[in-house]
């Protein structure tokens, strides 16, 4: 009977859980729904708003081509249409697909340029063709040039010549006809019919990089979309100067970042190969190596458009264990944003029934106001979508009953001016639950089919069983507690005060001038239960620049963390399961004070060299004790991901040297050293080091 | 005597700047060789003499290169402008005379007039502007410093770096270092003329910039216009992943606690006691390895 009741209530805590929860996320929908047809609204375009700020830009220059670009130059001056800005200038450039076979075609990737020679064939969507001896195009300038014995044809007939130029982007095109004689004519704005004759042309018209590195890709044939993308046929690629045939490789120079978007978790090695693409998409292979599955393969999806993409990958696709990712984001007008992430997992072998299945889903909208924005952040996540039945024994493999969700709002000013101090303000405030956070396997700590001897209780209560015993305990030799505060609500409201720059000293040299700046944030969080967390931080540095070359500065950050408790909360330090409290520990009641005193100093005596080193102290309360608090996750490069945390090494120093190896790669040698010199660590120091190529 | 000595002089000097006139040496690289012409990357075509030599320009002696385009080539010129001599080499020769002394050698069925398109007009940015109005570009290298200010709450490690779309958005393209507490700069060179549109992160797409109003921003453009240094000041309001007031950042099963709610009773086991430096370590208890 004492059971039933019990389960009863279970039930009924968990279906009130699960009303609240349904309530919420369609008050969230809701909310996004209402924001997504606001912003429709406020997508309307006007004059002012419709263009934008590329399209502003791109129009904006008006250069005349005096030199020829250099090789280095990533994108040289082309001429443009006409003297005064017209409409027609800030228009897009026209897209045009170029068909391109040769002998020989090479792809450089380090500059995006591809150069062909030998039996030049060339066929635009514009609607002519042209032969001739070799090719050359600059994916980036968006102009190619076509020379020796030039044979150029269209609907109007067939003009020989030796050279044609053509700048995609500002419909112009250069040719140099050899009839009776040499001549040069230029045609306007695709035009073949009507030349005009005898127009001075730009210097560079006819230029030909200086190439001197070894070809990314040859190809047999490519298919230019240009200022997308270029896929080339019968390629191949090298490896160690190795040839390695790809077949059909696509290669994506678009100025969309969109595309640069990704699923796919850090790997030790990545080798991409591009199966398709067009203007807005990209199918790509990846052969992948990590120390924890090995080699594999992944197959990653992008569809992006101007204001929106999806990305969806399957990594490991060839291993048991995949994640199933997509990524999504849209903009609805110019005030409006939604983005959702979804991670899959699944334990199968290829593709059959899964044995174990998990989903966690992100959601991020955000609606901007004049001068202030509202963000709603939620994240759902199921550890079992597998189905009844599924966690039982023989099947159980990976997978429990808990579902958290969490759901925040949070409204937060721009960085505002205060009068005409040198200081600026930035409030915010939020709203938002978590509900199951530490997980379904809590509410076992109820039921009696869960109590001893067969189950032990659930050895962590969390925050939700905070001070709740269970009313019925099972055994008097432990401590069984039972959920009370399924959904922690929680409010937050925060400040920043900062100042970018002070000058402290006016001397007649700018390298004797003394800057400071400071920033301070103070953040207040108050929870459902009888729990509130304080957070302030502050931090400060006096910087000088010495030369040109050589910045340093002295840096000092105090951070408090309070984690309040009103009934409990941290007890003193009693030696329980071990043999002593650790220093400090016998007095820490839930608040910390971080103290970090930091040198930098950074040489850059050219941009092919740069040495930079970060000296920093730390002096904490409670004195860090090695797993007692968790360490924060690490970033790609093995770092760790944030840098205020309880257990950081009292010292380490970090140095950077980053040069030149190659006339459009870096490399960066970075070796970090962390010296523990409290008595706690059986290591007194360790190290990082981290070798990177990046391109210039 | 020294009338007859003087004419021989002035006699001499006018033949030796006779033959300098005759002959005129360009180098250049080649667009074309056909039709009886032979064209340059300026775009100028010259006729060639039936009986012109060709000759490797390294050993003056024979050689295999036929001339095409890519070929690099020293021509020279008699006086009636017809290219009588072409020494070839596959790798860029030393310049060599100028192109603009034998224009007029060019052939041109029509009349040069000229090019709107080319404007002659030199504006520097306004002030706080990266752009003029009108720019010319030389295509010289330039000095261009970046210098931005991050966000208040931006970790004291971090690295921060520009992405491009000449990299490909490689969200590390362009590492940046710290200067103080706000600001971070790299000083990179470009040539004049160089266009590329860049945003900074912080290492991944996922901590990118994001505008004043909490949206994804549009890239910002630069183009490096004549100068021999350039600053570019420029303001990271928030970083995508740590937007101010963001509690419940995306991390698996976060709770709304900095520290774990009873942190004593986790404590290692087998930690060893604190011991002054120099003291002997005591056993450790029971089941704990040495």
């Amino acid at each position: 009977m004492k059971d039933s009741c019990d389960r009863k209530e279970g039930r009924r805590r968990k279906s009130v859980a699960i009303v609240q929860r349904i309530a919420l996320s369609a008050a969230f929908i809701t909310l996004l729904l209402f924001f997504a047809g606001a912003a429709a609204r406020a997508a309307t375009p006007s004059p002012a708003a419709s263009a934008s700020p590329m399209t502003q830009a791109t129009a904006v220059p008006t250069p005349q081509s005096t030199t020829a670009p250099t090789p280095q130059s990533t994108t040289a001056p082309t001429p443009t249409a006409a003297a005064a800005p017209s409409p027609k200038a800030s228009l897009p450039p026209p897209r045009t697909v170029l068909y391109l076979n040769a002998k020989k075609i090479d792809f450089y990737y380090d500059r995006f340029l591809i150069e062909a020679d030998g039996n030049i064939r060339l066929r635009t969507s514009d609607g002519f063709t042209v032969s001739g001896d070799a090719f050359s195009m600059d994916l980036k300038l968006n102009r190619f040039v076509v020379a020796g014995h030039v044979t150029l044809h269209d609907a109007t007939g067939t003009v020989s010549g030796a050279a044609i130029s053509d700048f995609l982007n500002f419909r112009r095109i250069y040719f140099v006809p050899v009839t009776t004689e040499p001549d040069r004519w230029t045609f306007l704005d695709g035009d073949l019919a009507h030349p005009v004759k005898g127009r001075v042309m730009p210097d560079d018209a006819f230029y030909f990089p200086i190439i001197s590195q070894h070809p990314s890709i040859t190809a047999g044939g490519a298919v230019i979309d240009t200022l997308t993308y270029v896929r080339f046929i019968n390629s191949h690629t090298y490896l160690a100067g190795a040839p390695i045939p790809l077949g059909t490789d696509v290669v994506n120079f678009s100025s969309n970042q969109y595309f640069a978007q990704n699923t796919l978790s850090g790997a030790t090695v990545d080798l991409t190969w591009t199966l398709a693409g067009s203007p807005n998409a990209l199918t790509a292979l990846h052969l992948r190596y990590d120390p924890t599955y090995k080699t594999y393969l992944s197959v990653e999806q992008h569809f992006v458009g101007d204001h929106d993409y999806a990305v969806f990958s399957v990594n490991p696709a060839t291993r048991a264990e995949k994640w199933w990712n997509l990524l999504l984001y849209e903009k609805l007008g110019s005030r409006f944003q939604i983005q959702s992430f979804t991670q899959y997992y699944t334990q199968q072998n290829w593709l059959s029934e899964p044995r174990a299945a998990q989903q966690t889903t992100f959601i991020n909208a955000t609606y901007a106001f004049p001068h202030s924005y509202a963000q709603a952040t939620s994240q759902l996540t199921n550890y079992n979508t597998l189905g009844p039945g599924s966690l039982e024994e023989p099947n159980s493999i990976a997978g429990n009953l808990s579902h958290p969700s969490q759901v925040q709002i949070t409204a937060t000013s721009f960085q505002n001016k205060i009068a005409d101090l040198p200081l600026f303000e930035q409030i915010y405030e939020g709203y938002g639950f978590n509900h199951d956070t530490v997980g379904g396997l809590q509410y076992l700590n109820g039921f009696a089919p869960y109590w001893p001897p067969h189950f032990p209780p659930i050895p962590v209560p969390g925050l939700q069983a905070y001070g709740a015993l269970c009313p019925h305990p099972p055994s008097t030799t432990y401590t069984y507690y039972c959920p009370v505060y399924t959904t922690i609500w929680n409010t937050v409201l925060g400040a920043t005060l900062f100042t970018p720059a002070l000058k402290l000293n006016s001397p007649p040299s700018p390298y004797e001038t003394y800057y400071f700046n400071a920033a301070f944030t103070k953040q207040y969080q108050w929870n459902s239960l009888p729990h509130w967390i304080s957070t302030d931080s502050t931090n400060f540095t006096i910087s000088r620049q010495f030369t040109h070359a050589l910045h340093t500065y002295l840096g000092y950050q105090i951070q408090n963390v309070g984690d309040h408790y009103i009934n409990g909360g941290y007890l003193p330090c009693e030696p329980v399961n071990t043999y002593f409290c650790p220093l400090s520990f016998t007095s820490f009641r839930g608040v910390s004070t971080l103290r970090t005193t930091s040198f930098g100093f950074n040489d850059t005596p050219n941009p092919e060299f740069n040495f930079s080193l970060l000296v920093r102290h730390h002096v904490d309360f409670p004195i860090p004790v090695p797993g007692v608090f968790g360490l924060p996750p690490n970033n790609i490069l093995g770092q760790p991901l944030y840098s205020w945390y309880l257990g950081e090494p009292p010292y380490d120093a970090t140095g950077d040297v980053r040069f030149v190896i190659f006339p459009h790669a870096l490399a960066d040698i970075s070796r970090t050293f962390y010296w523990y010199g409290n008595p706690y660590r059986t290591t007194f120091w360790q190290q990082n080091f981290v070798i990177q190529i990046l391109p210039i | 005597m020294r009338r007859g000595a003087l004419s021989i002089a002035v006699a001499a000097l006018a033949l030796i700047l006779l033959a300098a006139a005759s002959s005129v040496v360009v180098s250049g690289q080649l667009l074309a060789y056909q039709d009886g012409y032979v064209f340059f990357t300026t775009g100028d075509g010259f006729r060639v003499a039936r009986d012109i030599v060709i000759r490797d320009a390294k050993t003056g002696g024979p050689t295999a290169i036929h001339p095409a385009p890519r070929v690099w080539a020293r021509a020279t010129f008699d006086s009636t402008g017809t290219v009588t001599e072409l020494d070839l080499s596959r790798t860029p020769l030393p310049p060599e005379g100028s192109f603009a002394d034998v224009s007029h050698f060019a052939v041109a069925l029509s009349t040069p007039v000229p090019n709107p398109d080319l404007l002659k007009a030199v504006e520097t940015p306004e002030p706080g502007s990266t752009v003029a109005s009108i720019v010319q570009f030389s295509g010289k290298p330039v000095l261009v410093t970046f210098i931005v200010q991050v966000p208040p709450n931006t970790p004291w490690t971090a690295s921060v770096y520009i992405t491009n779309d000449v990299s490909g958005w490689n969200a590390q393209a362009i590492p940046m270092d710290r200067v103080d507490a706000l600001h971070y700069q790299i000083t990179r060179r470009y040539n004049s003329g160089t266009i590329f549109r860049y945003l900074y992160d912080r290492g991944t797409f996922q901590s990118q910039e994001v505008a004043q109003n909490g949206l994804q921003r549009a890239p910002r453009q630069l183009i490096v216009t004549n100068a021999d240094v350039r600053v570019i000041r420029d303001t990271v309001y928030a970083w995508q992943d740590s937007i101010p007031g963001g509690v419940n950042q995306i991390q698996p099963q976060i709770m709304p606690t900095p520290y774990n709610p009873a942190p004593f009773p986790n404590l290692p086991t087998c930690l060893p006691a604190p011991q002054p430096p120099g003291t002997k370590r005591p056993p450790p208890p029971p089941g704990c390895p040495p």
